[in-house]
């Protein structure tokens, strides 16, 4: 794959670089300000960016916003958000435009190579890969009248599981179920969120996206 | 107009007799100054200007003797008004304003200059804060004496006296006037009299109001002693702030001390034994080194929980109106925000505001047992204001140590404001207001 990574620590940067080279991925650009950040992704259109929320020069948002930019022009260009914190209000940005294709992590998850090329590898193959930090927090709502409240609680974990960006597969193995019943919970929530036949990824971005306008309609 | 009931002249009558007796006491403690001035004024120019009355010297020679006699009579009253001022004008203004008080409820605080304590020095003498004396009793004796004449209030009272001798008393005398020369004249022209009479009653009611504009200017406090107010004000939100600020730095260094610092210890413990390991069990060693992976990793965490205390980052990278959002978003009742704020205000500000709406939120599900909350953000002259509302039970109040005066100390260090309004039973509606300016 070819990637792009943004991030200012020198350090970090070039940790991550040797990182994906080690998993045999090509990084075509590693810039440590905003604005460079924006360049290389529309000027390269990367399979995966790998960008920091907190950017020089202002070390505001500026990551988040080249990300928000870049995808504006290339809807649905892969990117992994990194920061130091997560907030759901960053999530629902991310994934407000519907076209999957978005992670946002903690930094810390780099800590777990594996872990962390997953995560990259999911993004670049156009799902979502949500830091559980995030998810626990959308989780930890109070329960309301919202589509989400028909889940049950097992279809509300195996969603909370999917909005990390896990393959049924992987859930299974997570939730110690077998992977049939997991695409039957699947199914079942697919119906209650309303979300009709359609392509699986799309779907569950879809449900992901659900899951985060019912915040919405409350925040 | 038929049907007029009894009530009406009733209390017609009940005004005009309220009204006579206030216009007594107004004119009772206001005419001192003009009862002393006016004989003072009148005998003095009488054997002033008996002097040059006769002479017969030049035009200019003359009227330069009655400038010289009208100054010495201006002169004359001025002295008698300075004697009788420094023993009168404090009880006489502490009438009126009691008056003020019962009549129209205008409280008007006054402070007037406590004697300062004397002290023995080592020479034997008193020292009363301005000279030497003998014995304590006369160092007590003369300071008080000094505090008590040389006193801003006692001369701002003063200025009242000579004020409402020229505008209270007239206009508080007139239904009295009316009333007594309309029965003087009642005899020889009853007509003009009972006119007179009338006009008399019929002021009564109103005459004696004259006292709330004039007494709302010149019976409150003197400047100084507004300023000495303001002082205290001030230096008690800068006691608060360094208690603040301390606490906060303590609260830090304990976070850092007690968290961050100990799992690096235990990091550093870890990786140390697993390289003492490495070669004899590396199977061991794998586990510790695993196991400084999670320390490292909660370390982290716990920063990031101490950083978002100190200084939010959203706060940082978006400002107040996301980072309010944000708020909300993690907030434990459902949460609405509005915002009406076109710009970043000042970063003290912002982060005041922030942490104060912070803490209303969290009240509003931790005590207040609310279902929703709404957060309004505005910005209208010159004033930053945040309303948090919501549908709990109510019964807010900042009393001493709670998060509510952590609040209203927070906006009081802005200049700003906190206003409650949260009845027993709900709901509640809670303002911070700090003044700034946007960015």
């Amino acid at each position: 794959m070819r990637i792009v990574v943004a991030e200012d620590l020198f350090l970090l940067r070039e940790g991550m670089v040797r990182l994906v080279e080690a998993y045999g991925h090509q990084v075509v650009a590693a810039v440590d300000n905003g604005p460079a950040a924006l360049e290389a992704l529309l000027a390269h259109r990367p399979d995966v960016a790998v960008v920091d929320v907190r950017l020089p020069p202002a070390f505001s948002d500026e990551g988040l916003r080249a990300a928000l930019t870049a995808r504006q022009r290339f809807p649905g260009l892969p990117v992994l958000i990194l920061s130091q914190h997560v907030e759901q209000l960053y999530a629902r940005e991310l994934l407000a435009d519907g076209h999957g294709g978005v992670g946002y992590q903690l930094k810390d998850r780099v800590l777990d190579a594996a872990q962390f090329m997953d995560a990259v590898q999911r993004v670049a193959d156009g799902g979502t890969a949500l830091d559980p930090t995030v998810v626990a927090k959308l989780l930890g709502r109070p329960a309301r009248a919202d589509p989400l409240a028909a889940l049950t609680d097992r279809e509300r974990a195996v969603l909370a599981l999917m909005a990390e960006g896990l393959s049924n597969a992987a859930i299974a193995t997570r939730l110690f179920l077998s992977e049939g019943s997991v695409s039957k919970y699947t199914t079942a929530l697919f119906a209650k969120l309303g979300l009709a036949d359609d392509q699986d990824t799309n779907r569950r971005v879809r449900a992901v996206l659900a899951y985060l306008d019912a915040g919405r309609q409350e925040g | 107009m038929g049907g007029v009931s009894w009530g009406g002249p009733v209390r017609w009558a009940a005004a005009v007799g309220v009204g006579l007796w206030r216009s007594a006491v107004l004119v009772a403690s206001t005419c001192l100054l003009a009862v002393v001035a006016v004989p003072v004024g009148w005998a003095g120019s009488a054997l002033a200007y008996s002097w040059s009355a006769g002479t017969t010297a030049a035009l200019p020679l003359r009227a330069l003797a009655v400038f010289g006699e009208t100054l010495l009579v201006a002169l004359w009253v001025g002295v008698a008004v300075w004697t009788v001022h420094p023993f009168t004008s404090r009880p006489l203004a502490g009438a009126a304003r009691r008056c003020a008080a019962r009549w129209l409820g205008l409280e008007l605080a006054v402070e007037y200059r406590r004697a300062r304590p004397v002290t023995r020095m080592a020479t034997g003498f008193w020292w009363d804060g301005q000279e030497y004396h003998r014995s304590e009793r006369e160092a007590r004796r003369r300071a008080a004496v000094h505090a008590r004449f040389h006193d801003p209030q006692l001369h701002g009272d003063g200025v009242w006296m000579l004020a409402a001798a020229v505008t209270v008393l007239p206009v508080a005398a007139l239904p009295l006037l009316g009333l007594g020369f309309g029965a003087a004249l009642l005899p020889g022209r009853p007509a003009a009299g009972a006119a007179l009479v009338l006009a008399g009653l019929a002021a009564a009611p109103f005459a004696w109001r004259v006292l709330g504009p004039v007494g709302r200017r010149l019976l409150g406090p003197v400047a100084s002693t507004r300023l000495g107010w303001r002082v205290a004000e001030l230096e008690g939100i800068r006691a608060d702030l360094t208690q603040t600020q301390a606490a906060e730095l303590e609260r830090i260094e304990r976070g850092l001390h007690d968290g961050a610092q100990a799992r690096l210890v235990a990091l550093g413990m870890s990786v140390g034994a697993a390289e003492h390991l490495v070669d004899r069990d590396p199977e061991a060693a794998k586990r510790l080194l695993a196991e400084a992976r999670a320390t490292s990793a909660g370390a982290l965490a716990e920063l990031r929980a101490l950083v978002r205390g100190i200084n939010p980052p959203v706060l940082v990278e978006r400002g107040l109106v996301d980072a309010v959002r944000a708020l909300a978003l993690d907030a434990a009742v459902e949460t609405e925000v509005v915002s009406e704020v076109p710009s970043r205000p000042e970063r003290p500000v912002e982060a005041a505001l922030y942490f104060s709406v912070a803490e209303l939120l969290a009240n509003a599900a931790k005590h207040a047992h609310a279902h929703l909350v709404r957060i309004e953000l505005s910005y209208a002259n010159r004033v930053l204001t945040a309303t948090v509302s919501d549908d709990g039970i109510g019964g807010a109040a900042a009393s001493a140590g709670s998060g509510l005066s952590g609040v209203e100390r927070r906006a009081a260090a802005f200049g700003g404001r906190l206003e409650i309004d949260s009845p027993a039973g709900g709901p509640t509606r809670i303002t911070v207001a700090v003044p700034c300016e946007l960015s």
